[in-house]
């Protein structure tokens, strides 16, 4: 406690001792604490190291970025208020939220003041509100889900599927999108169970899920709501295969469930074990910054870092609306840009897409089976 | 009211209006949230503090407050007409919940309205064609007054300010009417104010409904200010949250909820230079200050104000004060 008080403040002095420097300032909001904490941590740190990597190699068209954290304590009235907050401290951009309920409302603010806004967000809403300035960086679960849907249907075999959701803004927009999916497929569901954010036991639902008979079970729930759902079906011995969309195969869920996450399957966007080499390294090099290993979204945030550099710099200038127009329609190469890991492109309402990959947990690590091409 | 009184509020209203000028949009909208809160401890204020009932649903009334106006609002409505229907909704509930619910008290009355308030967040989350659902309710409009837009935080702080002197007016005036003290009455002993001919159900349960109903003001202002509302800014913690700021400020004293409110807002604003440390240095906080001052800030600010002037004799009869 004492170590960190007299760390920052001389922190603080050392940065009043400097003389004033031109710098891009950026604001990153995210979940510290509350139900969204574990998601928000991860996110900061990916943004705090490509940008500290930024830094080291000379800054954005030759300014430092200093990056200023905020919590919005996943509550989205506090949200707002942060981002009124960064808008005052006068930042050229924003990453974050990770949470739906709190990117919507903050949208709303930074469209205001035209600062453009890098979210962690995979609701299907947050791009179908004709905001010009906001940008994913991980694809929305309107776009996962079919994706995982054409495996599960061509490579899998499934017939008949049970579904686990989590009753929020996020389980919703999955459940609805999948829904849509396995009756164009022609899925037969054989149960629907929600669930609540912050849900502790599963017995009940995992009891449900025993009394039946399903090809597989697909789980969309957040992360610590899974690692316990992933505890009690294996308590339980449930022998279905359980398929999700990028959060049940989650790095943070493999941790928390232990044991219990191998043999889950799932679709994920972004994944440390995918087979290349630029994340194999930044995998590497956070383990070593943070001492834990980076789950999507630490990877997702500092995707957002290195996006917002290559775009500042094809743009010519570190400026909100330069950056914001120039986001539209871009498509930018792993070989051009390599901070963003992989090709990615981004169209005008700011969905992105990219390749994915199809992985099971096998001794507590993502195995990839399959890469699935963007659409 | 004595002169020197008058005086220092006054002052405070001065202070009020002078404060957000030249401050930036976060801080006036955290000025904006803390009279918003101000509002509902306040109203809860009233049932704890002055009638001594314990309440955990005071954030569902927030919830009806806000959704009956965001409702009304996106359908066209003027904001006042929301706010009047809003206030006259969480009385109503409010006294259709008290009627049944003050049949028993203290702890067993907060375990029903904790029953309350997870049951309208049930119904607001599940009933998605009224509500959102947990998608909620985007885009409220910011209300017109005289011709004048409030879409700027500055004059929607201004606003707000007035609706909060109006209810703090309210409030000050309900306190000094024979029903302000014949609800101290009955906190103090309630077989004594019943032997003097108060009915004390009816009392409680109109305590009870008119904290409710400031309630659904605070509700009434959330819509516009944050311009997004979900069920989960109603849950269950927003009560306990509201009920710490009564605690923490002082209840049963007219400025305790503003104090406390001030203190829940800020203080973690305030306390996040020591980043993972914060929540903790809170706890302990409001932990240390109820174990030695049970009556709050306001409580402790006395104790010490005495301590100065020890000829000054306190009233016994006001010694027993609110008992969480």
């Amino acid at each position: 406690m004492l170590k960190h008080l007299i760390g920052t403040a001389a922190a603080t002095l050392a940065l009043t001792a400097l003389p004033a420097m031109a710098e891009l300032k950026i604001g990153s909001i995210v979940e510290l604490s509350g139900p969204g904490a574990a998601a928000g941590t991860n996110f900061r740190d990916g943004v705090k190291m490509g940008f500290e990597e930024i830094n080291a190699a000379g800054g954005v068209l030759g300014e430092p970025v200093a990056i200023t954290e905020y919590d919005s304590q996943t509550d989205p009235q506090v949200s707002r208020a942060m981002v009124q907050k960064a808008i005052d401290d006068g930042v050229v951009a924003i990453t974050g939220t990770v949470f739906s309920s709190s990117t919507v409302v903050n949208m709303l603010v930074a469209r205001q003041a035209g600062i453009p806004q890098f979210t962690g967000s995979e609701a299907p809403s947050i791009t179908s509100m004709n905001n010009p300035y906001i940008f994913r960086t991980a694809f929305g679960s309107q776009k996962g889900i079919p994706k995982l849907t054409k495996y599960m249907a061509e490579e899998m075999g499934v017939k008949t599927v049970a579904v686990v959701w989590a009753n929020t803004e996020f389980g919703k927009g999955g459940h609805t999108a999948f829904l849509d999916e396995a009756e164009r497929l022609g899925f037969e569901i054989v149960a629907d169970i929600p669930t609540e954010q912050a849900q502790t036991d599963f017995s009940a639902d995992v009891v449900k899920l025993k009394g039946i008979q399903a090809d597989a079970v697909f789980v969309y729930l957040t992360e610590e709501e899974s690692a316990r759902f992933l505890r009690e079906v294996r308590k339980q011995g449930v022998q279905m295969p359980l398929v999700g969309d990028t959060t049940l195969t989650g790095h943070k869920v493999i941790e928390l469930a232990g044991e219990a996450a191998n043999g889950a399957l799932g679709h994920v966007g972004l994944t440390p074990d995918a087979n290349i080499p630029a994340m194999t390294a930044m995998v590497d090099r956070f383990k070593g910054q943070f001492g834990y290993t980076p789950d999507h979204n630490a990877i997702k945030g500092y995707v957002a870092a290195h996006a917002i550099k290559c775009v500042a710099e094809l743009a010519g200038k570190a400026d909100s609306q330069a950056i914001a127009d120039r986001m539209h329609g871009l498509t930018l190469k792993a070989a051009d840009c390599p901070g963003v890991l992989m090709d990615t492109s981004w169209d005008d309402s700011g969905e992105m897409s990219r390749e994915s990959f199809f992985v099971e947990v096998q001794d507590g690590k993502q195995v990839v089976k399959a890469i699935l091409p963007a659409n | 009211m004595t002169p020197t009184r008058i005086i220092l509020v006054a002052l405070g209203i001065a202070a009020l209006v002078a404060a957000p000028l030249g401050q930036g949009n976060y801080i006036v909208y955290t000025l904006t949230s803390w009279l918003l809160f101000s509002i509902a401890a306040m109203g809860l204020n009233l049932t704890l503090g002055y009638a001594g009932q314990v309440s955990l649903a005071q954030a569902a009334f927030m919830g009806i407050g806000a959704y009956v106006t965001a409702l009304m609002t996106l359908a066209g409505l003027p904001w006042i007409a929301a706010a009047l229907v809003s206030v006259a909704a969480s009385f109503v509930v409010g006294l259709l919940l008290g009627y049944p619910a003050l049949r028993v008290q203290h702890h067993f009355l907060a375990f029903v309205t904790l029953a309350f308030n997870i049951l309208l967040f049930l119904v607001l989350r599940n009933e998605e064609e009224v509500t959102g659902g947990s998608f909620g309710l985007v885009g409220m409009p910011r209300p017109s007054v005289l011709g004048i837009s409030t879409d700027s935080n500055l004059n929607f702080y201004y606003f707000a300010l007035a609706c909060f002197l109006f209810a703090a007016f309210v409030m000050w005036w309900i306190l000094r009417s024979p029903w302000g003290r014949a609800f101290k009455a009955l906190r103090e002993n309630p077989i004594r104010a019943e032997s003097l001919g108060l009915k004390i159900r009816r009392q409680t349960l109109l305590a009870f409904a008119i904290g409710s109903a400031f309630g659904g003001l605070a509700g009434a202002l959330m819509p516009p200010l944050v311009q997004f509302i979900e069920p989960g800014s109603f849950a269950l913690i927003h009560s306990l949250k509201l009920l710490l700021m009564v605690v923490v400020g002082g209840a049963g004293f007219f400025f305790g909820p503003m104090l406390g409110a001030a203190l829940v807002i800020l203080l973690p604003e305030l306390l996040r230079f020591t980043e993972g440390y914060y929540l903790i240095i809170y706890a302990l906080l409001v932990i240390v200050l109820m174990v030695f001052s049970p009556n709050g800030l306001i409580g402790l600010g006395q104790k010490i104000w005495l301590g100065f002037r020890p000829k000054q004799e306190e009233r016994r009869d006001m010694k027993k004060g609110f008992q969480l």
